[in-house]
């Protein structure tokens, strides 16, 4: 008997072991989702998809004043925005995507006379504005002092309050968007499954429908594999030897570019996209492939109108799965498509994947951890959300199959 | 519409179809050929380009400087002496040590907690249990490497940093053998759970119902006959996982410090990897500097290449001893 009960308490240790373990796993996901979030969400908003990484700065200049604003602080504004009744501009106190001190308009009277500014380094420029959201970093004057934006919005206020002309207002966009990061991100995903969906069905095709059970089968099947185990940033290498300078040579690009980084992410897909393939078309029963031969059908119109369409679903979980691998790509993208940071994309010119983004962010002195998870909480709630779409995809395949 | 005037012309010309349906055929078969062989040309491509590229530097003067010496390359424990584009005085000898070191350590401590969560999936949890931890496990493979490595310099460096001040060890912010090796064990936890849970699901009712039918518990089954008939498939789960650990770029240079020198042993101290050396100073695009990277992306192929073949004959004589 006593030797039953040590056995169940040993059992019990045991089992309590292997949950343990399991805690483990679930204790990091839940780690890295709460870490991503805590520094990520402060700044989350539209905003940060519209706008610019690189702040665009700006010279104002004004002409001799008649009139000034009648406007009285609006009541909306609070304590913390300091208020000029003759500019009719509202200052406050901010943080940017840096992380630094700044002071922002946060309100701008529609009878203020900054709306008279011209812009000193483009004479024609039309479309030159203070807008509400721009950084203010100091209003220069003709015979003081200028005032600057690390001192602060109320002082910078007062010394404009007290002044009836200046000499210039420096002030930016807000910068530290990633626009560009995610257009260079849906043109890479879309070039990529270009090259790669293709070629791999065309492959998987081939090997289930046509190939002969022989040697020389065997050893395309084995190289294709062999791929699966050759780490991203080797294929960065293999895009940095081959696809840069072929694109180099045969587009206006001139080094890394979003062309020559889609090329090399189609290779890292490829066996992926033909396994998948491979894998649906496998299930689609002889019967058909037999009935649509036997109705007359060749080879060919039977792999096209009988076999492929039955292998659909493998091919859209293939190219979830693949449009995954883009986003969260990065060392072989760090080769491939080069890590500066742009807001102009070209598909010859280089930029940033949101993944590349990340790495630039945190390899910049100092780190930008904020910035970084902000765009870590976007790619992993794309990425797990395409891969609890493939779960539920083979999932529902799987019953009707 | 095609097909319609196909149909159409056969039929006026009733012979012809068979040798027309031929044809079509083999083009088709001939284009679904060629992208094939593309597809699978790549891995020659791969060995070809950057053999090309990583040669270079050992066989040509490197543009005055004079060529790399190949075994001080392999055997060196400082990373470059002198400036660079002036120096040929590359070695990554240390770093592939550290490589291996780091690899190892990383699969010591995601081997055990791995396979016990498959052995968890696979026999113990109850079906809606196995199965919430089934798609944990399948999200934690889903997460980007970047990402393990912006949460392993924002978290885990700060962990270790925080535990070296215990130890009275004053560590670079954190960056350190530790934090790399726990970054890493935490990336392939889920691809040794995952194979490991295949493995185990894959051992014979019969094996199992005979271990239950000589009295042993349940627990003891799964512990005793169920883990050891697998440990062909775990061992597969291993060598699965050591080649990701070996070959991880982004997340470990984020964390292990970019030491130019080395081996680094103790766990405080910073390092680098082979990946970690490569992502180092990516500005040149010219000269030996740039070429030496391609010779560091041969030394990682052949150290992951070897450390496969040495793994999997350890697999087979795990796979000949008989179990007791």
């Amino acid at each position: 008997m006593s030797m039953s009960n040590k056995r169940k308490r040993k059992d019990f240790v045991l089992q309590a072991i292997t949950y343990a373990a399991s805690l483990i796993g679930v204790f990091i996901l839940s780690l890295i989702i709460i870490f991503i979030f805590k520094n990520g969400v402060g700044l989350i908003n539209w905003d940060l998809v519209t706008n610019d990484y690189h702040a665009q700065y700006y010279n104002g200049g004004i002409n001799e004043i008649e009139i000034f604003s009648k406007t009285v602080k609006p009541s909306e504004l609070s304590e913390s925005d300091f208020y000029s009744n003759k500019w009719g501009l509202a200052l406050t106190d901010d943080i940017n995507r840096e992380g630094r001190a700044i002071v922002v308009v946060s309100y701008l009277a529609n009878d203020s006379p900054l709306h008279d500014m011209y812009d000193k380094n483009d004479l024609e420029n039309n479309t030159f504005a203070l807008e509400i959201g721009n950084i203010v970093s100091s209003i220069k004057f003709e015979n003081k002092e200028s005032a600057l934006s690390v001192y602060g919005a109320e002082k910078m206020i007062n010394a404009l309050e007290n002044e009836t002309e200046f000499r210039e207002i420096v002030f930016s966009s807000l910068g530290g968007g990633i626009r560009g990061s995610l257009i260079t991100t849906l043109y890479t995903i879309f070039f990529t499954l270009i090259f790669a969906l293709p070629t791999g069905v065309c492959s998987a095709l081939y090997l289930t429908e046509f190939a002969k059970n022989n040697q020389f089968t065997r050893i395309i099947r084995g190289m294709i594999d062999m791929l699966t185990g050759v780490p991203s940033i080797i294929f960065g290498l293999m895009g940095l030897a081959v696809f840069v300078p072929l694109t180099i040579r045969y587009t206006p690009a001139s080094g890394a570019n979003i062309l020559s980084g889609s090329l090399t992410l189609a290779v890292i897909l490829l066996p992926i996209i033909i396994r998948s393939t491979e894998e649906s078309l496998k299930i689609v029963p002889d019967e058909y492939r037999f009935a649509s031969l036997a109705l007359g059908a060749n080879k060919t119109q039977t792999t096209f109108r009988v076999v492929l369409p039955s292998a659909l679903p493998g091919i859209l979980t293939a190219t979830l799965l693949a449009i995954g691998r883009v986003i969260g790509e990065s060392a072989a993208l760090i080769f491939a498509i080069g890590t500066a940071v742009k807001d102009e994309i070209s598909i010859f010119g280089k930029s940033t994947t949101l993944a590349v983004h990340i790495w630039s962010l945190m390899t910049d002195e100092p780190a930008n951890i904020e910035l970084a998870s902000t765009i870590s909480i976007i790619i992993l709630i794309i990425v797990l959300v395409l891969n609890l779409l493939v779960k539920l995809l083979s999932k529902a395949y799987l019953r009707n199959a | 519409m095609s097909s319609k005037n196909e149909w159409l012309t056969s039929l006026k010309q009733p012979l012809n179809l068979k040798k027309k349906k031929g044809l079509i055929d083999f083009v088709i078969q001939l284009i679904f050929l060629i992208l094939t062989i593309i597809s699978a040309s790549f891995i020659v491509i791969i060995i070809v380009f950057i053999g090309k590229e990583g040669i270079k530097p050992f066989i040509t003067d490197n543009g005055g400087i004079g060529n790399v010496d190949l075994i001080r390359f392999l055997t060196g424990n400082e990373w470059l002496k002198g400036t660079a584009f002036k120096s040929n005085l590359y070695s990554v000898g240390f770093a592939i040590i550290n490589t291996l070191y780091i690899s190892l350590l990383a699969l010591l401590i995601a081997m055990p907690i791995g396979v016990l969560t498959a052995l968890f999936i696979a026999k113990i949890a109850s079906k809606k249990l196995s199965a919430i931890m089934r798609t944990i496990i399948e999200l934690l493979a889903a997460v980007p490497s970047i990402v393990y490595g912006l949460f392993g310099s924002g978290l885990i460096l700060v962990f270790v940093y925080n535990l070296a001040k215990i130890f009275g060890v004053q560590s670079q912010g954190g960056n350190s053998v530790l934090a790399t090796i726990l970054v890493l064990a935490m990336m392939i936890l889920p691809t040794i759970t995952a194979l490991s849970e295949v493995a185990i699901r894959s051992v014979g009712k019969e094996i199992e119902n005979g271990s239950l039918a000589l009295g042993a518990t349940k627990t003891q089954t799964n512990f005793k006959i169920v883990l050891t008939s697998a440990k062909s498939g775990i061992f597969s789960a291993a060598i699965l996982g050591i080649g990701r650990a070996l070959g991880e770029a982004t997340a470990v240079s984020l964390v292990a410090g970019n030491a130019q020198s080395g081996p680094s042993l103790d766990f405080f101290k910073t390092t680098s990897t082979l990946t970690s050396i490569m992502l180092q100073g990516l500005k040149e695009t010219v000269g030996l500097d740039y070429d030496i990277r391609f010779s560091v992306g041969l030394v990682l192929m052949a150290v992951i290449l070897f450390s496969n073949l040495i793994l999997n004959y350890a697999k087979k004589m795990v796979g000949n001893v008989d179990v007791k």
